[in-house]
């Protein structure tokens, strides 16, 4: 019998009717729906639960607290904590991303040697080598945390010299420690007790300091009122985010700070409106609203405005020494609400100068902003976790980034009382990174290592029964039984705070007005004093979409 | 004669459709797996004590649900080999010494979108855990588990039969069976109270 | 007592810097496409810069958070979409969205009067490892849906299962913060329940500088705003009108 044609239509049509009587054209459109909407590359989060664990940002030398969820691992999520006395909860915006840092697509995960790829070991070699031939000069970009300790020590027994490069809150300090021979990382900003801010350029609502730590004041203190009971009066050239909400702005010429600080100190003398009777400013007050952009009137207005609700402070974007014996005039150093010091065993420490002559070799920390490029033709080991993009150094080291190692947090630069905390390491390192601070004790053995240099400080901060430690509660220093529990509370992200320091104590001897200087400051801009070389990357999306974009000085990858 | 030829044909295809429908493609459509390792639910209870199910499977502090135990919870016992099956040495060995987990295949994973709490369903509504997951606590039975080629869900989550008729409460766990529960004790979700 | 979750936010208090919007971005996983555009962007939440129009000393800006303002009356999105992909909760307020019910005809785009909205125009990627701290308790959006704030409701699913464990019908108010009230850092972003007299947000709410947009149309937003100068008040007419200062 043979089957023809009609037969298989036949069949097709028996087949066809047969199948809508199965369950096969229902189940494989419901199936194709749900296949076409679980596209196997995309991903979806972790079934693991998810444990909340306490440490500390490292990406900036303010050291906010934070509150980190981690799950199967691995962070999935970052947030503030209240309790830290200084941060409040807050952080700055790329902070809440920073987790997504480990995987940045410019993640250093390999050794390299001017561009071509090479081994710790023979990066070891090479720098063994370097110590022996001549001075290494180690540049810290974190001052006061373990591994500087470390840093220091080796360059001491090398002979070669230890030097930091502070951000620009931190180096807005400096003219304060030149005349008055306090270091300025023992110095800060007393804002608790201020009632009147003039800022040249410092973007205090948007990326100085740690977030937190003026914008609460700020909010509880001036936000909305007419008349509020903190002034803050901002002066820079642009209309920039901190401009848009002072009380007061002020636009002036770039650049035109150094006039208008001697041009606001020549009427304050003259009118004597403060108690200081001196040193007089070299410019006319002619010549400074023509170097300014402000008129003779405008500055006399805003000299008796700065001095109308006491206690005032000036606070400079960078180390502009004109706006520092402003302060001095104002009688804003050593006094509530101005320039204090927080510490008696701070350290004075080298600026890095870009100049670096007759050294053998320079290690970098990857504390250090990308953009410090050393002048030298020695020999240049840069540690880092990412790759900030073109760069001077002959050796590229992959560091540890972002919740990756034991480290401890120094009191921030800007802060009026001393803190102390210990940022827990959350996050397996990747293999093949590596700390300047591990580097440098494979050369030394004999370098106290970071932890224990941790434990020596908890053992310090334990013997000498003084502060307090902030965690959900707030425990005196002295009622902590043993200085194991009070590393354990450290570790799981308690705060140790310091007394608040008497004010009086600290004074600046001005015997003529200051000359200005060509500042060597990196610019002061909304990014604030980040320090890795790349953004988090949700942080770049949003800046790209929406119009708080940032300035040109930092690379958006 | 072709009318009788022509129904015989159509006839023919009826049953080759109802047949490939009914009988081979149920077959075809679930891959077959073998979970890695033997885990017999009623000698572990027998011999931990652990007669409850929430003993292992149990709910954290913040409610969240742990779902199948860690590996942790094995090491409590089986931190050196305990006896002579090769499972056990597996699991010893490559689990429980690295602290790895162990790639149980679960019979009950809902998709990335659902929210299921625990917590809320055995806590404060009493439900059984048997009320959805049938009696495998009590066997020692290791079920294998089926997966949809095309969806990529367990077979547990149509349920059993092609045909989405249930065979009893805990067969099937799709949005109409929990709707169908929730309709019954007129309790209200809204949309985002199961999904996420 | 009914539950009306809703927001007050400071305009005073906003110093734009953004930290909202990164923390929502981070908690619902929003992808990092660098492709995005302005205009092809993903922004639950977005904050605008908005001045008065003048220059010099006279010019004011203000920085304007924008988010689903979880319309109660009538709300626009849900009355268009052909999928009953939104909808209003009774019991909560919030307008739920649920991108896998959505079929992305982005009807509802066009229909918020807020520009709330946002469409998925590719599938979400992240650089390789990136997709591990992805939070849990959302779920990733495929190319094609639409999607927008939903008061972060993974958070509210944990509060209520930590209620539910320890034994409570109600959940702790404490624990159900939305990510971007948890994120500013001068508490411009106040969030409660609009229904309860003794919520400090609902008296913020109608305090005498406290304003919604868009009054005029009817949906009854439950995101009010709030500012001390007059100039702010009077944007409340519309919020595409007024100059939009992008960078």
């Amino acid at each position: 019998m043979k089957i023809t044609r009609r037969d298989v239509l036949v069949w097709g049509a028996g087949a066809t009717a047969g199948l809508v009587f199965t369950p096969v054209p229902w189940k494989l459109l419901s199936d194709i729906s749900i296949w076409t909407q679980n596209w196997r590359w995309i991903p979806q989060p972790t079934h693991r639960p998810v444990d909340v664990k306490g440490s500390f940002c490292t990406l900036c030398p303010n050291g906010c607290g934070i509150r980190v969820r981690m799950a199967a691992g691995w962070p999935v999520g970052v947030a503030g904590v209240r309790s830290h006395p200084i941060s409040r909860g807050a952080l700055c915006p790329l902070g809440f991303a920073a987790h997504q840092l480990i995987w940045h697509p410019q993640r250093l995960r390999t050794v390299r040697h001017r561009r071509s790829t090479s081994s710790w070991d023979e990066a070891h070699v090479a720098f063994a080598k370097a110590c022996t031939e001549g001075p290494v000069v180690i540049v810290d970009g974190y001052p006061g945390h373990a591994a500087s300790s470390l840093f220091e020590a080796f360059a001491e027994k090398q002979r070669g010299s230890y030097r930091v490069v502070s951000g620009p809150e931190a180096q807005a300090l400096t003219p304060y420690e030149t005349w008055s021979g306090v270091p300025a990382t023992a110095l800060g900003y007393d804002l608790e007790n201020v009632r009147t801010i003039v800022s040249f350029g410092a973007p205090l609502l948007d990326g100085w300091g740690t977030p937190g730590q003026f914008t609460r004041l700020w909010a509880e203190r001036a936000a909305g009122a007419a008349d509020p009971d903190l002034r803050l009066i901002q002066i820079e050239p642009s209309l920039s985010r901190t401009a848009a909400r002072a009380w007061q702005r002020s636009a002036i010429h770039p650049g035109g700070e150094t006039a208008l600080a001697a041009g606001i100190a020549r009427v304050l003398l003259e009118e004597q409106l403060v108690q200081a009777r001196g040193p007089m400013p070299p410019l006319t007050l002619a010549q400074s609203a023509e170097q300014s952009g402000l008129s003779t009137d405008a500055i006399r207005d805003l000299a008796r405005l700065i001095v109308g609700r006491p206690p005032v402070v000036a606070i400079a974007s960078d180390d502009n020494p004109s706006i520092a014996a402003l302060n001095v005039l104002l009688g804003a150093v050593g006094t509530r609400g101005g320039i204090v010091q927080k510490s008696k065993h701070a350290k004075s420490h080298l600026p890095a100068e870009s100049e670096l002559d007759s050294v053998r070799a320079v290690l970098i920390d990857s504390s250090v902003p990308w953009d410090f490029v050393p002048q030298t033709d020695a020999e240049v080991f840069r540690f880092a976790a990412w790759d900030g993009g073109s760069s001077k150094a002959d050796w590229l080291l992959p560091a540890p980034g972002f919740l990756e190692e034991l480290t401890d947090i120094p009191t921030a630069p800007t802060s009026a009382i001393e803190t102390y905390a210990i940022a827990s390491s959350l996050v397996k390192a990747p293999p093949g990174v590596q700390s300047a601070a591990q580097f440098l004790g494979r050369v030394d053995p004999d370098l106290t290592p970071v932890d224990k240099i941790i434990h020596t400080r908890c053992e310090a901060l334990f013997r000498a029964r003084a502060g307090t430690l902030c965690a959900q509660e707030t425990t005196p220093v002295a009622m902590i039984p043993s200085v194991e529990k009070l590393e354990e509370q450290l570790q799981s992200g308690a705060v140790w705070m310091g007394e608040p320091q008497h004010p009086g104590g600290l004074r600046c001897k001005l015997s003529e007005w200051p000359q200005a200087t060509r500042s060597e400051c990196p610019p002061c801009n909304s990014l604030g004093t980040w320090r890795a070389p790349v953004l988090p990357p949700l942080a770049s999306k949003l800046y790209q979409e929406s119009s708080l974009r940032e300035g040109p000085e930092r690379r958006n990858p | 004669m072709n009318a009788t030829r022509n129904t015989f044909v159509f006839g023919l295809g009826v049953a080759i459709a109802l047949l490939a429908g009914w009988v081979i493609f149920p077959r075809a459509l679930y891959v077959r797996q073998n979970q890695l390792l033997a885990f017999h639910h009623k000698t572990h209870a027998e011999k931990s004590g652990f007669t409850e199910c929430g003993q292992c499977h149990a709910l954290r502090d913040d409610g969240t649900f742990g779902g199948i135990p860690s590996s942790d919870t094995c090491t409590s016992c089986h931190s050196e080999r305990m006896g002579a099956s090769h499972d056990e040495a597996v699991l010893v060995d490559n689990y429980v010494k690295t602290g790895q987990e162990v790639p149980w295949l679960v019979y009950a994973r809902q998709p990335a979108n659902v929210w299921f709490s625990h917590a809320i369903h055995v806590q404060r509504a009493g439900l059984a855990c048997a009320e959805c997951h049938s009696t495998y606590g009590q066997s020692d039975e290791v079920r294998i588990y089926e997966q949809n080629r095309l969806s990529g869900y367990s077979r547990d989550i149509w349920g059993h039969s092609i045909s989405r008729i249930r065979l009893g409460r805990h067969d099937g766990m799709k949005m109409d069976d929990c709707e169908d529960c929730h309709r019954r004790h007129h309790v209200q979700a809204g949309c985002l109270g199961c999904h996420q | 007592m009914s539950t009306r979750y809703g927001m007050v936010i400071d305009l005073d208090r906003c110093t734009g810097c953004g930290a909202c919007m990164v923390a929502c971005a981070a908690e619902n996983n929003v992808p990092p496409l660098p492709q995005a555009t302005s205009r092809t962007g993903l922004t639950p939440m977005l904050v605008r810069r908005v001045s008065n129009g003048m220059e010099g000393q006279a010019r004011r800006e203000v920085f304007i958070p924008i988010l689903c303002m979880h319309c109660e009356h009538e709300t626009p999105c849900v009355s268009v979409c052909p999928q009953q992909a939104v909808e209003l909760d009774k019991g909560t307020g919030i307008v739920m969205q649920m991108p896998q019910r959505c079929l992305g005809c982005r009807y509802c785009m066009t229909a918020c009067p807020y520009h709330a909205r946002y469409f998925n125009w590719w599938d979400p990627a992240w650089p390789q490892g990136m997709e591990k701290s992805l939070n849990p308790g959302v779920a990733v959006r495929m190319r094609g849906v639409v999607e927008k704030c939903n008061l972060c409701h993974a958070r509210l699913h944990s509060a209520k299962e930590k209620a539910a464990a320890a034994g409570k019908r109600e959940i702790d108010p404490a624990d159900y913060v939305p990510a971007c009230v948890e994120a500013c850092p001068t508490a411009a972003i106040q969030f409660g329940n609009l229904a309860d007299k003794d919520d400090p947000v609902s008296r913020e709410a109608h305090s005498p500088d406290a304003f919604r947009f868009l009054e005029r149309i009817g949906t009854e937003p439950k995101v009010y705003y709030k500012s001390g100068e007059a100039w702010v008040r009077a944007l409340k007419g519309s919020v595409s009108e007024v100059e939009v200062k992008r960078g």
